[in-house]
């Protein structure tokens, strides 16, 4: 335990420690979070419609208050959604023409609206409406006729079968994904769904690719930083310097690990709670994607993908520090640590689908926002829904390198 | 105690950086002295367990070191050539930090790390941080690391490198001290040192161990062969390029060539006392 404290207070004095973790919050907590909520995507935009207000905070509260009086998604909430809507486009228009120019808090009032959301539902559930002759992807709320948007969860159900079979998704595959989705509960609770939309879809995904950066940098001189201070002699003909060293450097990388990713999701969740608040936990993801078939709220969904990153995380650790204790030089670890992960997230969308899984399955470079997809893998003749491997897997292989970096570290040693 | 180096030997590919060398140490001063490549730190860092040796072995009290593992490093004491620090580490958590992978209890190690730090002369500037100090003052920590264990078998290599002569003269009372009952292996450039300290000098050439014994036995090996010759400094030159000078002094406008040959160089050469550098500069010519 003593060489444990020791290690990992090593690890913290160094000034590329603190400074990685220092960049790393800065990104994930004052770009990632707080200018995101105050201003890049929340703020209200300006009536030119080009940049955003730094007024993040206000805009957040209006929104949710314009969604709130729909409270559950079903066929009449739906149309009366769509039916204010269009109100608000006439009345728009009918200011235009009084006055030369659009009242202020109409303007407002239509950019309250979850526009992009509902859309999307309307895109998904009723493809037959959309008309050729009306391009964009905002205005099929404007122009369908309410009384049209009839059969909402049996419409949604013909689309996730549909999805299935374009998907080529087929047999007792379709069988097992339809299973999951017949969890989903109905009727859906309806809230303001943007924000959980881009926590789900960016912010906590996007944690992953950030972190990959900051341990690789930290990690990979765990192990070979010794080498380069010209300390491995000394290490080695200590009593503990062989397995025991190693064994409190391993824990030390995975506690920093651990430290990392709870100060940088601790900043991002008090952010989340300080600008979004709590309303809409309860919403089930098919808010955001309608066809996704994981039985899941917001809040749970939201668990998984920090869980998921954190696995991730962990796992890639492993990775680095196994890197690290096979090179005596810390720039080859660095540099094979992060071709372990960017390589393959840069490349995974233009490989085969088989390649893609299996690059999902490696750590950080899968991603959390695969409880969205319906995706599997079959494992000695049986179908897994890709999210509870991709959670696992990566984690797993973290664990499996500790061993080898043990013994490559004693190896070392011995020239 | 004894420590058994049975026909060691370590290929780097094809050179041959220690060749076969053989020796029984028991406890004392033990000076190693070789020119630079002379295969001193390879051999250093076998003896240990550090670098796998190409054959041959080491054995310490009749048990193969390799094997006695963890075992080995308790009695072990290692000053490396190239003695690596964290700089932003105070001496004082330096020495605490290699007493816990020395496996001491914390308790015992703070008491240590204050006595080696007096000892090495370091104690007002305990809690300094490390990137602050000269070069002789990372050395005496790397002396002191070295002592935190109470080792039995010491190696130290190049000790003495970036010493001031006061710190070097500390440096050799405290190792005439420590030796007593165990093995202590130290190499340098700097032939007093060890002349003033070891108990048996082991001569390294090109891999090889080419003389052991103490300092008087292998002075006796150079005796005859060093003469004194005064000559004009036209003449020293001339003589510089074609006989082994060991040293050159100045003496009103006539210079003194202390001159190492098997043979009287020269009609007006006179004899002297061989020292331990005249023999080891007569072994490096030969």
């Amino acid at each position: 335990m003593e060489l444990f404290n020791l290690e990992h207070k090593k690890l913290w004095r160094k000034n590329s420690t603190r400074i990685c973790v220092l960049l790393c919050l800065l990104y994930c907590v004052g770009l990632g979070s707080f200018l995101v909520y105050q201003w890049t995507i929340y703020g209200s935009t300006k009536e030119n419609h080009m940049g955003h207000n730094f007024d993040g905070y206000e805009n957040i509260r209006n929104c949710q208050a314009y969604s709130r009086k729909y409270e559950v998604l079903t066929d009449e909430t739906l149309q009366e959604w769509v039916r204010d809507f269009q109100g608000l486009y006439v009345q728009l228009d009918e200011e235009r023409k009084l006055q030369g120019k659009e009242n202020l808090e109409t303007v407002h009032k239509v950019n309250h609206a979850d526009l992009y959301t509902v859309n999307g539902w309307i895109r998904t559930l009723y493809p037959e409406l959309e008309r050729a002759d009306m391009l964009g992807v905002s205005v099929m709320c404007g122009y369908v006729e309410p009384e049209q948007l009839t059969g909402i969860y049996e419409r949604r159900e013909k689309a996730v079968d549909t999805f299935l079979e374009i998907s080529g998704q087929t047999g007792a595959e379709r069988d097992y994904l339809l299973q999951i989705n017949d969890s989903v509960k109905e009727p859906f609770c309806w809230s303001w769904a943007e924000g959980w939309s881009n926590i789900l879809g960016d912010t906590v995904s996007g944690l992953g690719t950030v972190l990959a950066l900051f341990l690789a940098v930290v990690l990979s001189a765990l192990f070979a930083g010794e080498w380069h201070d010209s300390t491995g002699p000394l290490l080695l003909t200590t009593k503990n310097g062989w397995k025991k060293l190693a064994a409190a450097k391993i824990l030390t990388g995975m506690a920093f690990t651990l430290e990392l990713f709870t100060m940088a999701a601790a900043g991002m969740v008090v952010l989340q709670i300080v600008f979004l608040g709590t309303e809409g936990w309860d919403m089930p993801i098919q808010m955001v994607k309608m066809i996704a078939i994981a039985p899941m709220n917001m809040l749970q969904a939201e668990i998984y993908e920090y869980a998921f990153t954190l696995l991730g995380a962990l796992g890639f650790a492993g990775v680095v520090m196994l890197f690290s204790a096979l090179c005596k030089n810390h720039v080859l670890a660095l540099l094979m640590s992060l071709a372990v992960a960017y390589g393959p997230m840069t490349l995974r969308n233009r490989v085969p689908m088989v390649l893609e899984k299996v690059f999902d399955l490696m750590p950080l470079v899968g991603s959390g926002a695969d409880i969205y997809r319906t995706n599997t893998f079959r494992l000695f003749g049986h179908y897994i829904w890709s999210p509870y491997l991709i959670i696992w897997v990566p984690f797993v292989i973290g664990i499996l390198c500790l061993s080898p970096a043990v013994k490559g570290w004693a190896r070392r040693m011995r020239g | 105690m004894e420590l058994s180096v049975d026909r060691l030997t370590k290929h780097y590919g094809s050179k041959i950086a220690v060749d076969c060398v053989s020796a029984v140490l028991k406890p004392g001063v033990y000076g190693l002295l070789g020119e630079n490549g002379a295969g001193k730190t390879t051999l250093m860092r076998m003896l240990c367990a550090i670098l796998e040796s190409t054959s041959g072995e080491v054995f310490l009290d009749g048990r193969e070191i390799v094997s006695m593992g963890a075992e080995y490093r308790d009695i072990l004491g290692y000053l490396p050539q190239d003695f690596g620090y964290y700089p932003n580490y105070t001496a004082r958590e330096f020495l605490l930090y290699m007493a816990a992978l020395k496996g001491i209890p914390r308790d015992m190690a703070k008491k240590r790390a204050g006595e080696l730090l007096e000892v090495v002369g370091l104690n007002d500037v305990g809690t300094k941080k490390m990137k602050t100090f000269s070069g002789g003052m990372k050395q005496r920590v790397g002396i002191a690391q070295a002592l935190l264990n109470h080792p039995k078998l010491l190696i130290l290599d190049e000790p003495t490198a970036g010493l001031d002569p006061k710190e070097r003269v500390r440096f050799r009372n405290l190792i005439s001290d420590y030796a007593d009952g165990r093995i202590v292996i130290l190499s340098t450039h700097i032939v007093s040192d060890i002349e003033a300290i070891a108990d048996e000098v082991l001569l390294m050439k090109k891999g090889k161990l080419v003389s052991q014994g103490t300092v008087s036995e292998l002075t006796k090996e150079a005796a005859g062969k060093v003469w004194e010759l005064t000559v004009s400094p036209a003449e020293a030159k001339s003589w510089q390029e074609r006989a082994s000078v060991a040293n050159l002094r100045h003496e009103g406008d006539q210079v003194v060539l202390r001159i190492l040959a098997d043979e009287k160089p020269a009609e007006g050469a006179v004899p002297c006392e061989a020292t331990l550098e005249d023999l080891y500069l007569y072994s490096m010519q030969a």
